[in-house]
Protein backbone atom coordinates (compact mmCIF):
# COMPACT_ATOMS: atom_id res chain seq x y z
CA UNK A 1 0.00 0.00 0.00
CA UNK A 2 1.55 3.29 -0.99
CA UNK A 3 0.87 6.45 -2.92
CA UNK A 4 -0.87 9.02 -0.74
CA UNK A 5 -2.12 12.14 -2.45
CA UNK A 6 -4.66 14.62 -1.15
CA UNK A 7 -7.76 15.04 -3.33
CA UNK A 8 -10.80 17.32 -3.24
CA UNK A 9 -14.34 16.44 -4.41
CA UNK A 10 -14.77 16.69 -8.16
CA UNK A 11 -11.05 16.87 -8.81
CA UNK A 12 -9.79 15.48 -12.09
CA UNK A 13 -7.60 12.46 -11.50
CA UNK A 14 -4.59 11.85 -13.67
CA UNK A 15 -4.68 8.30 -15.02
CA UNK A 16 -1.11 7.76 -13.81
CA UNK A 17 -2.40 7.90 -10.23
CA UNK A 18 -4.65 4.93 -10.77
CA UNK A 19 -3.03 1.50 -10.56
CA UNK A 20 -3.08 -0.83 -13.51
CA UNK A 21 -3.05 -4.60 -13.56
CA UNK A 22 -2.84 -7.03 -16.47
CA UNK A 23 -5.72 -9.30 -15.38
CA UNK A 24 -7.73 -7.79 -12.49
CA UNK A 25 -10.27 -5.03 -13.19
CA UNK A 26 -9.89 -1.78 -11.30
CA UNK A 27 -11.87 -1.83 -8.02
CA UNK A 28 -13.31 1.43 -6.76
CA UNK A 29 -13.57 1.83 -3.00
CA UNK A 30 -15.42 4.41 -0.91
CA UNK A 31 -15.13 8.03 -1.88
CA UNK A 32 -14.81 7.53 -5.64
CA UNK A 33 -17.38 7.53 -8.39
CA UNK A 34 -17.24 6.24 -11.92
CA UNK A 35 -18.87 8.41 -14.60
CA UNK A 36 -19.01 6.46 -17.82
CA UNK A 37 -17.12 6.13 -20.04
CA UNK A 38 -13.73 7.12 -18.72
CA UNK A 39 -13.96 9.46 -15.74
CA UNK A 40 -13.22 8.54 -12.13
CA UNK A 41 -13.71 11.43 -9.67
CA UNK A 42 -13.50 11.64 -5.89
CA UNK A 43 -16.68 12.64 -4.08
CA UNK A 44 -15.09 13.48 -0.72
CA UNK A 45 -11.94 15.25 0.43
CA UNK A 46 -9.20 12.98 1.72
CA UNK A 47 -6.14 10.96 0.84
CA UNK A 48 -6.19 8.88 -2.31
CA UNK A 49 -4.90 5.38 -1.51
CA UNK A 50 -4.07 2.59 -3.91
CA UNK A 51 -3.35 -1.10 -3.53
CA UNK A 52 -1.38 -2.55 -6.41
CA UNK A 53 -1.91 -6.19 -5.44
CA UNK A 54 -5.68 -6.06 -5.47
CA UNK A 55 -5.81 -3.31 -8.08
CA UNK A 56 -8.00 -1.20 -5.81
CA UNK A 57 -8.21 2.57 -5.29
CA UNK A 58 -10.16 4.52 -2.64
CA UNK A 59 -10.21 7.73 -0.63
CA UNK A 60 -9.40 7.78 3.10
CA UNK A 61 -11.50 10.46 4.73
CA UNK A 62 -12.67 11.36 8.21
CA UNK A 63 -16.33 12.26 7.89
CA UNK A 64 -18.69 13.39 10.59
CA UNK A 65 -21.75 11.33 9.76
CA UNK A 66 -21.81 7.54 9.67
CA UNK A 67 -23.38 6.18 6.47
CA UNK A 68 -24.29 2.49 6.94
CA UNK A 69 -22.77 0.03 4.49
CA UNK A 70 -23.46 -3.69 4.33
CA UNK A 71 -20.96 -5.83 6.22
CA UNK A 72 -19.99 -3.16 8.77
CA UNK A 73 -19.82 -4.03 12.46
CA UNK A 74 -21.63 -1.41 14.53
CA UNK A 75 -22.72 -0.77 18.11
CA UNK A 76 -26.46 -0.04 18.17
CA UNK A 77 -28.72 1.17 20.98
CA UNK A 78 -32.13 -0.50 21.29
CA UNK A 79 -34.90 2.12 21.24
CA UNK A 80 -38.05 0.01 21.21
CA UNK A 81 -39.27 -3.43 20.31
CA UNK A 82 -42.30 -4.40 18.33
CA UNK A 83 -43.81 -7.76 17.33
CA UNK A 84 -40.78 -9.52 15.96
CA UNK A 85 -38.26 -6.79 15.41
CA UNK A 86 -36.18 -4.43 17.54
CA UNK A 87 -35.63 -0.83 16.50
CA UNK A 88 -32.05 0.19 17.20
CA UNK A 89 -30.37 3.54 16.70
CA UNK A 90 -27.00 3.71 14.97
CA UNK A 91 -26.45 7.46 15.26
CA UNK A 92 -28.31 10.40 16.75
CA UNK A 93 -29.60 12.09 13.62
CA UNK A 94 -30.75 9.15 11.58
CA UNK A 95 -33.82 6.93 11.59
CA UNK A 96 -33.67 3.65 13.47
CA UNK A 97 -32.34 0.43 12.00
CA UNK A 98 -34.35 -2.78 12.32
CA UNK A 99 -32.95 -5.85 14.07
CA UNK A 100 -35.08 -9.02 13.78
CA UNK A 101 -35.60 -10.73 17.13
CA UNK A 102 -34.68 -14.08 15.64
CA UNK A 103 -31.26 -12.91 14.45
CA UNK A 104 -29.59 -13.93 17.68
CA UNK A 105 -27.72 -17.11 18.46
CA UNK A 106 -30.07 -19.81 19.71
CA UNK A 107 -33.22 -17.70 19.29
CA UNK A 108 -36.45 -19.40 18.34
CA UNK A 109 -40.05 -18.23 18.26
CA UNK A 110 -40.47 -19.41 21.84
CA UNK A 111 -37.20 -18.07 23.26
CA UNK A 112 -36.64 -14.54 22.12
CA UNK A 113 -33.92 -12.29 23.55
CA UNK A 114 -35.18 -9.80 26.10
CA UNK A 115 -33.59 -6.46 25.38
CA UNK A 116 -34.79 -3.37 27.24
CA UNK A 117 -34.79 0.16 25.90
CA UNK A 118 -31.27 1.51 26.07
CA UNK A 119 -29.48 -1.83 25.77
CA UNK A 120 -26.37 -1.95 23.60
CA UNK A 121 -25.81 -4.61 20.95
CA UNK A 122 -22.85 -5.40 18.74
CA UNK A 123 -24.34 -6.13 15.33
CA UNK A 124 -23.51 -6.39 11.65
CA UNK A 125 -25.29 -4.36 8.97
CA UNK A 126 -26.99 -6.66 6.49
CA UNK A 127 -28.88 -4.21 4.34
CA UNK A 128 -28.04 -0.58 3.75
CA UNK A 129 -29.00 1.71 0.94
CA UNK A 130 -30.03 5.31 0.93
CA UNK A 131 -33.70 4.63 0.23
CA UNK A 132 -34.44 2.31 3.13
CA UNK A 133 -33.77 2.05 6.83
CA UNK A 134 -30.74 -0.13 7.51
CA UNK A 135 -31.10 -3.68 8.80
CA UNK A 136 -28.89 -5.44 11.34
CA UNK A 137 -28.18 -8.95 12.50
CA UNK A 138 -26.53 -10.32 15.65
CA UNK A 139 -25.66 -13.72 14.26
CA UNK A 140 -23.57 -14.82 11.32
CA UNK A 141 -26.09 -15.84 8.67
CA UNK A 142 -23.85 -18.59 7.26
CA UNK A 143 -22.76 -20.38 10.45
CA UNK A 144 -25.64 -19.49 12.77
CA UNK A 145 -23.21 -18.61 15.55
CA UNK A 146 -22.93 -15.20 17.17
CA UNK A 147 -19.15 -14.81 16.69
CA UNK A 148 -18.85 -12.04 19.20
CA UNK A 149 -22.05 -10.27 18.22
CA UNK A 150 -24.98 -9.76 20.57
CA UNK A 151 -25.78 -7.68 23.66
CA UNK A 152 -22.97 -5.81 25.45
CA UNK A 153 -23.28 -6.03 29.23
CA UNK A 154 -21.64 -3.63 31.65
CA UNK A 155 -18.69 -1.51 30.67
CA UNK A 156 -19.01 1.93 29.17
CA UNK A 157 -19.43 3.34 25.69
CA UNK A 158 -17.27 6.18 24.32
CA UNK A 159 -17.70 8.28 21.19
CA UNK A 160 -14.81 8.54 18.74
CA UNK A 161 -14.51 9.93 15.23
CA UNK A 162 -15.27 7.70 12.27
CA UNK A 163 -11.65 7.75 11.14
CA UNK A 164 -10.51 6.51 14.54
CA UNK A 165 -12.96 3.61 14.57
CA UNK A 166 -11.72 2.63 11.12
CA UNK A 167 -8.11 2.69 12.35
CA UNK A 168 -9.06 0.55 15.35
CA UNK A 169 -10.63 -2.04 13.07
CA UNK A 170 -7.69 -2.40 10.66
CA UNK A 171 -6.08 -5.84 10.55
CA UNK A 172 -2.71 -4.33 11.48
CA UNK A 173 -3.45 -1.11 13.40
CA UNK A 174 0.19 -0.40 14.26
CA UNK A 175 1.52 -0.50 10.68
CA UNK A 176 -1.43 0.74 8.70
CA UNK A 177 -2.98 3.23 11.12
CA UNK A 178 -0.16 4.24 13.43
CA UNK A 179 -2.11 3.00 16.42
CA UNK A 180 -0.06 1.33 19.14
CA UNK A 181 -2.14 2.40 22.13
CA UNK A 182 -4.16 -0.75 22.71
CA UNK A 183 -1.19 -3.07 22.20
CA UNK A 184 0.81 -1.02 24.69
CA UNK A 185 -1.95 -1.03 27.30
CA UNK A 186 -2.24 -4.80 26.94
CA UNK A 187 1.53 -5.05 27.12
CA UNK A 188 1.47 -3.26 30.48
CA UNK A 189 -0.59 -6.09 31.87
CA UNK A 190 -4.02 -4.48 31.97
CA UNK A 191 -6.90 -6.86 31.19
CA UNK A 192 -9.71 -5.31 29.19
CA UNK A 193 -12.37 -6.16 26.67
CA UNK A 194 -13.22 -3.90 23.77
CA UNK A 195 -15.77 -3.69 20.95
CA UNK A 196 -15.45 -1.14 18.17
CA UNK A 197 -18.43 0.00 16.11
CA UNK A 198 -17.87 1.53 12.71
CA UNK A 199 -20.47 4.18 13.63
CA UNK A 200 -17.97 5.94 15.87
CA UNK A 201 -18.60 4.10 19.14
CA UNK A 202 -16.18 2.08 21.27
CA UNK A 203 -17.33 -0.13 24.16
CA UNK A 204 -14.75 -0.86 26.87
CA UNK A 205 -14.99 -3.14 29.89
CA UNK A 206 -12.29 -3.80 32.46
CA UNK A 207 -11.95 -5.06 36.00
CA UNK A 208 -12.38 -1.72 37.72
CA UNK A 209 -14.38 1.37 36.89
CA UNK A 210 -11.33 3.63 36.96
CA UNK A 211 -9.52 1.34 34.56
CA UNK A 212 -12.40 1.30 32.09
CA UNK A 213 -12.69 5.06 32.28
CA UNK A 214 -8.98 5.71 31.75
CA UNK A 215 -8.77 3.32 28.78
CA UNK A 216 -11.78 4.97 27.15
CA UNK A 217 -10.40 8.45 27.76
CA UNK A 218 -7.02 7.36 26.36
CA UNK A 219 -8.69 6.28 23.11
CA UNK A 220 -10.59 9.56 22.89
CA UNK A 221 -7.43 11.57 23.57
CA UNK A 222 -5.49 9.67 20.88
CA UNK A 223 -8.29 10.54 18.51
CA UNK A 224 -8.85 14.20 19.37
CA UNK A 225 -5.22 15.18 19.80
CA UNK A 226 -3.89 12.89 17.01
CA UNK A 227 -1.10 11.47 19.17
CA UNK A 228 1.98 9.95 17.59
CA UNK A 229 3.21 6.45 18.44
CA UNK A 230 5.59 7.72 21.14
CA UNK A 231 2.92 9.84 22.76
CA UNK A 232 0.59 6.85 22.71
CA UNK A 233 3.22 4.77 24.51
CA UNK A 234 3.48 7.44 27.21
CA UNK A 235 -0.30 7.56 27.53
CA UNK A 236 -0.44 3.76 27.86
CA UNK A 237 2.07 3.90 30.73
CA UNK A 238 -0.07 6.55 32.42
CA UNK A 239 -3.15 4.34 32.08
CA UNK A 240 -1.26 1.42 33.60
CA UNK A 241 -0.17 3.57 36.56
CA UNK A 242 -3.70 4.76 37.28
CA UNK A 243 -5.20 1.28 37.25
CA UNK B 1 -35.67 13.87 13.27
CA UNK B 2 -35.86 15.73 16.57
CA UNK B 3 -35.51 13.35 19.45
CA UNK B 4 -34.07 13.69 22.95
CA UNK B 5 -31.06 11.42 22.99
CA UNK B 6 -31.49 8.98 25.88
CA UNK B 7 -28.28 7.54 27.31
CA UNK B 8 -27.91 3.76 27.03
CA UNK B 9 -28.32 1.40 30.00
CA UNK B 10 -24.58 0.83 30.12
CA UNK B 11 -23.90 4.56 30.41
CA UNK B 12 -26.53 4.98 33.14
CA UNK B 13 -25.13 2.13 35.24
CA UNK B 14 -21.52 3.19 34.71
CA UNK B 15 -22.32 6.75 35.70
CA UNK B 16 -24.18 5.63 38.85
CA UNK B 17 -21.24 3.44 39.90
CA UNK B 18 -18.79 6.25 39.21
CA UNK B 19 -20.80 8.60 41.44
CA UNK B 20 -20.76 6.07 44.27
CA UNK B 21 -16.98 6.02 44.03
CA UNK B 22 -16.89 9.85 43.84
CA UNK B 23 -15.45 9.83 40.34
CA UNK B 24 -16.58 12.23 37.65
CA UNK B 25 -16.42 10.93 34.09
CA UNK B 26 -14.11 13.62 32.77
CA UNK B 27 -11.93 13.60 35.87
CA UNK B 28 -13.05 17.00 37.23
CA UNK B 29 -13.80 17.75 40.87
CA UNK B 30 -17.49 17.88 41.73
CA UNK B 31 -17.44 21.66 42.10
CA UNK B 32 -15.25 22.47 39.13
CA UNK B 33 -16.27 24.23 35.95
CA UNK B 34 -15.04 23.00 32.58
CA UNK B 35 -12.43 25.04 30.72
CA UNK B 36 -13.99 28.44 30.04
CA UNK B 37 -12.90 30.45 27.01
CA UNK B 38 -14.29 33.86 26.01
CA UNK B 39 -13.44 35.47 22.67
CA UNK B 40 -14.62 38.72 21.21
CA UNK B 41 -15.32 39.55 17.60
CA UNK B 42 -14.06 42.35 15.39
CA UNK B 43 -17.30 44.25 15.88
CA UNK B 44 -18.20 45.60 19.29
CA UNK B 45 -20.71 43.45 21.13
CA UNK B 46 -19.93 39.98 19.75
CA UNK B 47 -18.90 37.40 22.37
CA UNK B 48 -18.13 33.74 21.71
CA UNK B 49 -18.10 31.60 24.86
CA UNK B 50 -16.89 28.00 25.07
CA UNK B 51 -17.57 25.92 28.17
CA UNK B 52 -16.08 22.54 27.35
CA UNK B 53 -17.85 21.54 24.14
CA UNK B 54 -20.81 23.87 24.70
CA UNK B 55 -20.46 26.92 22.50
CA UNK B 56 -22.63 30.05 22.56
CA UNK B 57 -22.33 33.20 20.50
CA UNK B 58 -24.08 36.45 21.47
CA UNK B 59 -24.52 39.53 19.35
CA UNK B 60 -25.66 42.90 20.75
CA UNK B 61 -27.28 45.48 18.48
CA UNK B 62 -28.75 48.89 19.22
CA UNK B 63 -31.40 50.86 17.37
CA UNK B 64 -33.34 54.03 18.15
CA UNK B 65 -37.02 53.34 18.84
CA UNK B 66 -39.95 55.01 20.59
CA UNK B 67 -40.24 53.81 24.21
CA UNK B 68 -43.14 51.89 25.77
CA UNK B 69 -46.01 54.30 26.49
CA UNK B 70 -46.07 53.46 30.22
CA UNK B 71 -42.30 53.87 30.59
CA UNK B 72 -41.32 57.01 28.70
CA UNK B 73 -37.98 57.48 30.44
CA UNK B 74 -36.55 54.02 29.88
CA UNK B 75 -34.92 52.29 26.94
CA UNK B 76 -35.78 48.72 26.00
CA UNK B 77 -33.65 45.64 26.36
CA UNK B 78 -34.65 42.28 24.87
CA UNK B 79 -32.86 38.95 24.96
CA UNK B 80 -33.73 36.44 22.25
CA UNK B 81 -32.40 32.89 22.30
CA UNK B 82 -31.99 30.74 19.26
CA UNK B 83 -31.32 27.03 19.64
CA UNK B 84 -30.21 25.98 16.18
CA UNK B 85 -30.78 22.33 15.17
CA UNK B 86 -27.06 22.05 14.50
CA UNK B 87 -26.46 22.26 18.23
CA UNK B 88 -28.28 19.05 19.16
CA UNK B 89 -30.68 16.55 17.60
CA UNK B 90 -33.23 17.54 20.25
CA UNK B 91 -33.76 21.01 18.80
CA UNK B 92 -36.18 21.76 15.97
CA UNK B 93 -36.50 24.99 14.06
CA UNK B 94 -40.27 25.09 14.48
CA UNK B 95 -41.61 24.79 18.04
CA UNK B 96 -39.56 25.97 21.02
CA UNK B 97 -38.48 23.00 23.09
CA UNK B 98 -38.76 23.07 26.91
CA UNK B 99 -35.00 23.64 27.04
CA UNK B 100 -35.32 26.79 24.99
CA UNK B 101 -38.21 28.14 27.03
CA UNK B 102 -36.48 27.57 30.35
CA UNK B 103 -33.23 29.05 29.00
CA UNK B 104 -34.87 32.29 27.88
CA UNK B 105 -36.82 32.57 31.15
CA UNK B 106 -33.69 32.13 33.27
CA UNK B 107 -31.74 34.68 31.21
CA UNK B 108 -34.66 37.07 31.46
CA UNK B 109 -34.85 36.81 35.24
CA UNK B 110 -31.12 36.94 35.84
CA UNK B 111 -30.14 39.73 33.50
CA UNK B 112 -33.14 41.74 32.46
CA UNK B 113 -35.33 41.75 35.58
CA UNK B 114 -32.43 42.26 37.96
CA UNK B 115 -31.59 45.49 36.22
CA UNK B 116 -28.07 44.64 35.11
CA UNK B 117 -28.44 47.07 32.24
CA UNK B 118 -29.45 50.58 33.34
CA UNK B 119 -32.35 51.26 31.01
CA UNK B 120 -32.79 54.87 32.12
CA UNK B 121 -29.36 55.69 30.70
CA UNK B 122 -30.65 54.55 27.33
CA UNK B 123 -33.14 57.39 27.13
CA UNK B 124 -32.45 60.02 24.44
CA UNK B 125 -35.63 62.10 24.32
CA UNK B 126 -38.18 61.20 26.97
CA UNK B 127 -41.35 59.86 25.46
CA UNK B 128 -40.19 59.73 21.85
CA UNK B 129 -36.70 58.36 21.28
CA UNK B 130 -34.79 55.76 23.27
CA UNK B 131 -32.10 53.18 22.56
CA UNK B 132 -33.42 49.66 22.09
CA UNK B 133 -30.73 47.12 22.92
CA UNK B 134 -31.20 43.63 21.57
CA UNK B 135 -29.13 40.61 22.58
CA UNK B 136 -29.30 37.63 20.20
CA UNK B 137 -28.03 34.45 21.83
CA UNK B 138 -27.10 31.71 19.33
CA UNK B 139 -26.42 28.26 20.73
CA UNK B 140 -23.95 26.65 18.36
CA UNK B 141 -23.14 23.45 20.23
CA UNK B 142 -24.95 21.83 23.16
CA UNK B 143 -22.95 19.71 25.56
CA UNK B 144 -24.75 20.60 28.76
CA UNK B 145 -25.11 23.70 30.91
CA UNK B 146 -26.55 26.13 28.39
CA UNK B 147 -27.78 28.53 31.08
CA UNK B 148 -24.42 29.32 32.64
CA UNK B 149 -22.66 29.64 29.30
CA UNK B 150 -25.44 31.82 27.85
CA UNK B 151 -25.35 34.13 30.86
CA UNK B 152 -21.58 34.56 30.62
CA UNK B 153 -21.93 35.17 26.91
CA UNK B 154 -24.61 37.88 27.28
CA UNK B 155 -22.80 39.67 30.11
CA UNK B 156 -19.47 39.57 28.26
CA UNK B 157 -21.10 40.90 25.10
CA UNK B 158 -22.88 43.69 27.01
CA UNK B 159 -19.63 44.78 28.59
CA UNK B 160 -17.90 44.65 25.21
CA UNK B 161 -20.57 46.54 23.28
CA UNK B 162 -20.24 50.23 22.36
CA UNK B 163 -23.24 52.29 21.28
CA UNK B 164 -22.81 55.28 19.00
CA UNK B 165 -22.32 58.62 20.75
CA UNK B 166 -25.22 61.07 20.61
CA UNK B 167 -26.03 64.68 21.37
CA UNK B 168 -29.49 66.20 21.61
CA UNK B 169 -30.93 69.68 21.15
CA UNK B 170 -34.57 69.99 22.04
CA UNK B 171 -36.41 67.30 20.12
CA UNK B 172 -33.56 66.55 17.71
CA UNK B 173 -31.00 63.86 18.33
CA UNK B 174 -27.75 63.62 16.40
CA UNK B 175 -26.23 60.17 16.29
CA UNK B 176 -22.57 60.28 15.43
CA UNK B 177 -21.08 57.62 13.21
CA UNK B 178 -18.10 55.60 14.33
CA UNK B 179 -15.79 57.81 12.33
CA UNK B 180 -17.03 61.05 13.85
CA UNK B 181 -16.90 60.13 17.50
CA UNK B 182 -15.74 57.09 19.48
CA UNK B 183 -18.67 54.91 20.58
CA UNK B 184 -19.67 54.78 24.22
CA UNK B 185 -19.96 51.70 26.47
CA UNK B 186 -23.31 50.70 28.02
CA UNK B 187 -24.08 51.57 31.61
CA UNK B 188 -24.16 48.31 33.57
CA UNK B 189 -25.15 48.43 37.23
CA UNK B 190 -23.99 44.98 38.27
CA UNK B 191 -22.79 41.80 36.62
CA UNK B 192 -24.89 38.73 37.40
CA UNK B 193 -23.77 35.24 36.40
CA UNK B 194 -25.52 31.88 36.77
CA UNK B 195 -24.25 28.66 38.32
CA UNK B 196 -26.16 25.43 37.75
CA UNK B 197 -26.07 22.49 40.17
CA UNK B 198 -27.20 18.99 39.22
CA UNK B 199 -28.47 16.60 41.91
CA UNK B 200 -28.23 12.83 41.84
CA UNK B 201 -29.68 10.27 44.18
CA UNK B 202 -27.07 7.65 44.99
CA UNK B 203 -28.23 4.43 46.56
CA UNK B 204 -26.02 3.25 49.35
CA UNK B 205 -27.60 -0.08 50.17
CA UNK B 206 -30.35 -1.38 52.41
CA UNK B 207 -29.08 -0.14 55.74
CA UNK B 208 -27.89 3.31 54.76
CA UNK B 209 -29.93 6.23 53.58
CA UNK B 210 -29.75 7.35 50.01
CA UNK B 211 -27.18 10.04 49.54
CA UNK B 212 -27.56 13.12 47.40
CA UNK B 213 -24.57 14.07 45.25
CA UNK B 214 -24.20 17.47 43.71
CA UNK B 215 -22.27 18.30 40.52
CA UNK B 216 -21.57 21.74 39.04
CA UNK B 217 -21.56 22.43 35.30
CA UNK B 218 -22.79 19.11 33.99
CA UNK B 219 -21.82 17.95 30.52
CA UNK B 220 -24.42 16.48 28.16
CA UNK B 221 -24.47 13.01 29.70
CA UNK B 222 -24.52 14.32 33.30
CA UNK B 223 -27.46 16.59 32.50
CA UNK B 224 -29.42 13.80 30.85
CA UNK B 225 -29.04 11.59 33.93
CA UNK B 226 -29.74 14.16 36.63
CA UNK B 227 -32.56 13.81 39.15
CA UNK B 228 -32.93 17.50 39.94
CA UNK B 229 -31.24 20.81 39.27
CA UNK B 230 -30.83 24.25 40.78
CA UNK B 231 -29.75 27.43 39.01
CA UNK B 232 -28.52 30.35 41.11
CA UNK B 233 -28.08 33.77 39.50
CA UNK B 234 -25.96 36.16 41.53
CA UNK B 235 -23.25 38.78 41.19
CA UNK B 236 -19.81 38.85 42.72
CA UNK B 237 -20.97 40.89 45.73
CA UNK B 238 -23.13 38.01 46.89
CA UNK B 239 -26.45 39.58 45.83
CA UNK B 240 -28.71 36.81 44.59
CA UNK B 241 -30.82 37.74 41.55
CA UNK B 242 -32.77 34.54 41.23
CA UNK B 243 -32.92 30.96 42.46
CA UNK B 244 -34.62 28.46 40.16
CA UNK B 245 -35.32 24.90 41.17
CA UNK B 246 -37.79 23.72 38.58
CA UNK B 247 -39.14 20.36 39.74
CA UNK B 248 -36.86 17.41 40.21
CA UNK B 249 -36.07 15.54 43.40
CA UNK B 250 -36.46 17.09 46.82
CA UNK B 251 -33.27 18.55 48.27
CA UNK B 252 -32.54 19.55 51.86
CA UNK B 253 -32.98 23.30 52.37
CA UNK B 254 -29.68 23.69 54.20
CA UNK B 255 -27.95 22.01 51.28
CA UNK B 256 -29.44 24.65 48.99
CA UNK B 257 -27.97 27.41 51.12
CA UNK B 258 -24.63 25.64 50.87
CA UNK B 259 -25.02 25.63 47.09
CA UNK B 260 -25.42 29.41 47.10
CA UNK B 261 -22.16 29.75 49.02
CA UNK B 262 -20.35 27.56 46.49
CA UNK B 263 -21.93 29.55 43.66
CA UNK B 264 -20.55 32.79 45.09
CA UNK B 265 -16.99 31.48 44.82
CA UNK B 266 -17.58 30.37 41.23
CA UNK B 267 -19.21 33.68 40.26
CA UNK B 268 -16.22 35.61 41.57
CA UNK B 269 -13.92 33.45 39.43
CA UNK B 270 -16.08 33.96 36.34
CA UNK B 271 -16.30 37.74 36.88
CA UNK B 272 -12.53 38.00 37.22
CA UNK B 273 -11.99 35.87 34.11
CA UNK B 274 -14.37 37.88 31.93
CA UNK B 275 -12.87 41.16 33.17
CA UNK B 276 -9.41 39.91 32.25
CA UNK B 277 -10.49 38.93 28.75
CA UNK B 278 -12.17 42.31 28.24
CA UNK B 279 -8.99 44.06 29.33
CA UNK B 280 -6.90 42.06 26.88
CA UNK B 281 -9.32 42.84 24.09
CA UNK B 282 -9.26 46.57 24.97
CA UNK B 283 -5.46 46.57 24.84
CA UNK B 284 -5.54 44.99 21.40
CA UNK B 285 -7.89 47.65 20.11
CA UNK B 286 -6.04 50.50 21.79
CA UNK B 287 -3.78 51.74 19.04
CA UNK B 288 -1.01 53.94 20.30
CA UNK B 289 -2.64 54.58 23.62
CA UNK B 290 -5.09 57.12 22.18
CA UNK B 291 -8.20 55.54 23.71
CA UNK B 292 -8.00 57.56 26.89
CA UNK B 293 -8.01 60.77 24.86
CA UNK B 294 -10.83 59.71 22.55
CA UNK B 295 -13.25 58.40 25.16
CA UNK B 296 -16.36 60.50 25.67
CA UNK B 297 -17.01 59.19 29.19
CA UNK B 298 -17.22 61.68 32.02
CA UNK B 299 -15.40 60.86 35.23
CA UNK B 300 -18.53 60.98 37.39
CA UNK B 301 -20.31 58.39 35.20
CA UNK B 302 -17.63 55.68 35.49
Amino acid sequence: MAATMFVLPGQELDSSLLPSHPTLPLKLGPGLRHIPPNTITPTVAGQLCTDKRKNAVWVEFNGGRYIPTAGDLVIATIQKSSVDVFYASLSDYTSNATLPQLSFEGATKKTRPQLAQGALVYARVTLANKHMDPELECVSSSTGKSEGLGPLIGGMIFNVSLGMSRRLMLPKPADQGGLVLLDEIGGQGIAFEIAVGRNGKVWVDSKSLKCTLSIGKAIQDTDEKTLTADEQKKLAKKVAREA
Amino acid sequence: MPREVEPSQNEKQFFARALQENIRLDGRAFDQFRGLEVEFGEEYGVADVRLGKTRINTHITATVEPPFPDRPFEGTFTITTELSPMASPAFTSSAPTPTEISLSRLLEKTIRRSGALDTESLCLIAGSKVWSIRADVHVLSHDGNLVDAACISVMAALQHFRKPDTSSEGQNVTIYTLREREPVPLSLLHFPYCVTFNFYKVEKGKNEEDEVKMLIDGCGLEEALRDGSLTVGMNRHGEVCQVAKLGGMAVDAVALLGCIQVALVRVKDISAFVAKRLEEDAKKRDKGGMMAELSAENDRVS
